[in-house]
């Protein structure tokens, strides 16, 4: 079942990221490229939102984490000059530690608790980007000008990383290996104990699971690619400023990944794309588009709180008839 | 002297301000204590009463008082069906909950900018003028929002001290399961605590309509000082949320004089955190 099941999810990414390779082939609508990059981003965010918050762990900081990322890399580019390839694994691994730290913290705190704290951190870090180090981070107008990534040489070849396209592209390889860490983490035995910490944290515990140890692994992976897909929107937009990483972005990838399903590795890929787009329809009407995230938000929690994807495996489940009796699939 | 005098001003001012936000805090936390549910959305009734208070009393010339009894009610019956509809059946899960809480602040506050357009909204003082003594200087407004609001946290205090309701309400915050054995309505209960908390937040949305702008993201703040109340108070605790109103309220009014705002703000959310990890369940002792 769990060869199965991998082949299956690696199968899936890869024609999903064939398909997206192609998007600049056949269109050559700069606009379009943006919202391609921008999903992109999202999904990186999305999927590594989902892996905490199957843990029971609703964390209202994960937008901070990638603001952090954002920050850190936008600076050093700027104020002293870094090569993006240099800036890209201090940003990441800052927001990875930021969040091992935030985990070390918090993980004593359970349901409510753990997301309020969250949410006062999350205000905590867009305060401090808003208002103090105004000399390095810009303060209340932000950074502005922050560089494109730099060139990649091979001997006597390099790769300009100027044009939006090419950027698309770079941004789309960080996504594919993004994405194969996540399906790697899902299928490994830490993935199991996550997936039996979801089932039960007490039995999970009882059966000789490092609970804490899971949880701050698996928050330290999301702190990291939050923080890539942080240094992308730096690099990518040229332009930051402290809101871009406030409640209502979080609420946003919220939506993505519940609406989605948090249970199932696509739920977050079908939130995320099918928000998106539906968003590039509703531009034009701003708070149509906030009322419609809301409204599908409620709709989903009080109709399938596991999320579409998570609702769609449901009804494949139910209609393609079980090869073992349940009593024996739940033993293995 | 002068400094006294400055201080004690200050004290004033932050006291007004402290007794409207303990009651948006109290309707969170009275929610929180049946419910289990953080209510994200607390803060959009806060801006319902804005509006109220803007339509009714501005456009419509209805009294004031008149205007917040009209609110308190509107809003209580839109609370209590918010509760029947969404998070009823969604008891069993507090964080699907906390998630559908989230939705309703967007519907909202999107609802409200379409509805009602995004320009600020001035609403004017029901009670012109200042009052001075002592050397001291408070606005008559000041003064009504201040007399206002003691008197709905007392008729607050009264329903659930005194009334049969009000003990079953108690009674479903202590333990929900025993007060169902004891043949309480628990979840008629919690549409009731739900519609009071939600008509406590729009009573002080239209108490401070006059003094702030309406605007459809006004209910952010009173959100967060609602959190940061609630948090020094103990989840779930009345008195704790009365204490820590006025704990802020002193905090922030003196605040000022020694740092700059944004410092104010982030050592309130420092004090979240703080106190979430070091003492959960509050400063205060129920």
């Amino acid at each position: 079942m769990t060869w199965a099941g991998q082949v299956r999810s690696i199968t899936g990414f890869l024609l999903l990221a064939s398909g997206a390779s192609l998007i600049p082939v056949v269109t050559d609508d700069f606009y379009k490229i943006d919202v391609a990059t921008t999903i992109l981003q999202d999904l990186i965010l999305a999927m590594s939102l989902r892996v905490v918050m199957n843990l029971g762990l609703l964390n209202l900081a994960h937008v901070s984490l990638m603001g952090i990322g954002a920050y850190v890399s936008a600076a050093l580019a700027m104020r002293l000059g870094l090569s993006f390839w240099l800036t890209l694994p201090i940003a990441a691994g800052t927001a990875a530690f930021m969040a091992l730290a935030l985990g070390m913290l918090t993980l004593r705190l359970h349901g409510p608790y753990f997301f309020l704290l969250t949410f006062a951190v999350m205000s905590m870090v867009q305060l401090f980007f808003h208002s103090y180090l105004e000399d390095i981070f810009g303060g209340a107008t932000g950074l502005i000008g922050v560089p494109r990534p730099n060139p990649i040489g091979f001997g006597g070849f390099t790769l300009p990383l100027v044009s939006k396209v090419s950027l698309y592209y770079l941004i789309l390889v960080f996504w594919i290996l993004a994405a194969a860490v996540l399906i790697r983490l899902e299928y490994s035995r830490l993935g199991l104990q996550c997936a039996a910490i979801k089932q039960s944290e007490a039995v999970a515990r009882a059966v000789g699971i490092h609970t804490i140890r899971c949880k701050l692994l698996v928050l330290t992976l999301s702190g990291f690619l939050a923080g890539i897909a942080g240094v992308f929107f730096a690099h990518s937009r040229g332009v930051i400023n402290s809101s871009d990483f406030g409640i209502d972005p979080m609420l946003k990838l919220l939506v993505y990944v519940v609406v989605g399903g948090v249970s199932n590795i696509w739920g977050p890929v079908v939130g995320t794309i099918g928000f998106s787009i539906a968003s590039e329809f509703l531009r034009s009407f701003h708070f149509l588009e906030t009322l419609l995230y809301g409204a599908v938000l409620i709709a989903v929690m009080r109709l399938f709180p596991e999320g579409i994807a998570g609702a769609l495996q449901r009804i494949f489940a139910t209609a393609r008839p079980s090869p073992v009796p349940s009593h024996a699939a739940a033993g293995t | 002297m002068f400094e006294a005098a400055l201080a004690l001003q200050a004290l004033i001012n932050g006291a007004s301000v402290a007794l409207v936000y303990i009651l948006v805090a109290l309707g969170l936390t009275l929610i929180f204590s049946i419910m289990g549910i953080i209510n994200f959305a607390h803060g959009e009734f806060y801006m319902l009463g804005g509006f109220s208070a803007y339509y009714l009393a501005q456009v419509a010339g209805l009294n004031y008082v008149t205007m917040l009894a009209a609110t308190l009610l509107a809003v209580c019956a839109f609370g209590f069906c918010l509760e029947r509809l969404l998070f009823e059946p969604l008891r069993a899960q507090p964080l699907s909950g906390f998630i559908a809480s989230l939705g309703l602040l967007l519907v909202l506050q999107a609802g409200a900018s379409i509805l009602f357009g995004v320009t600020d909204k001035r609403v004017n003082s029901p009670f012109p003028g200042v009052l001075h003594g002592y050397g001291l200087v408070i606005s008559r407004e000041r003064l009504f929002v201040m007399i206002a609001s003691a008197v709905l946290i007392g008729l607050l205090y009264s329903f659930l001290r005194w009334s049969k309701q009000g003990l079953a309400l108690r009674a479903a915050a202590q333990e929900s399961e025993a007060a169902a054995l004891l043949g309480i309505n628990v979840s008629r209960v919690s549409g009731l605590a739900f519609g009071m908390g939600c008509a406590l937040a729009a009573a002080a949305g239209a108490l401070l309509a006059p003094v702030f702008y309406v605007t459809p993201t006004m209910g952010g703040q009173p959100l967060v000082k609602a959190f940061i109340i609630v948090i020094i108070g103990g989840m779930g605790s009345l008195p704790g949320a009365v204490a820590g109103g006025a704990l802020l309220g002193l905090l922030e009014s003196i605040g000022p004089m020694f740092f700059s705002a944004a410092t104010v703000d982030f050592l309130g959310f420092g004090a979240i955190v703080v106190l979430l990890l070091v003492r959960p369940t509050g400063l205060v002792k129920s």
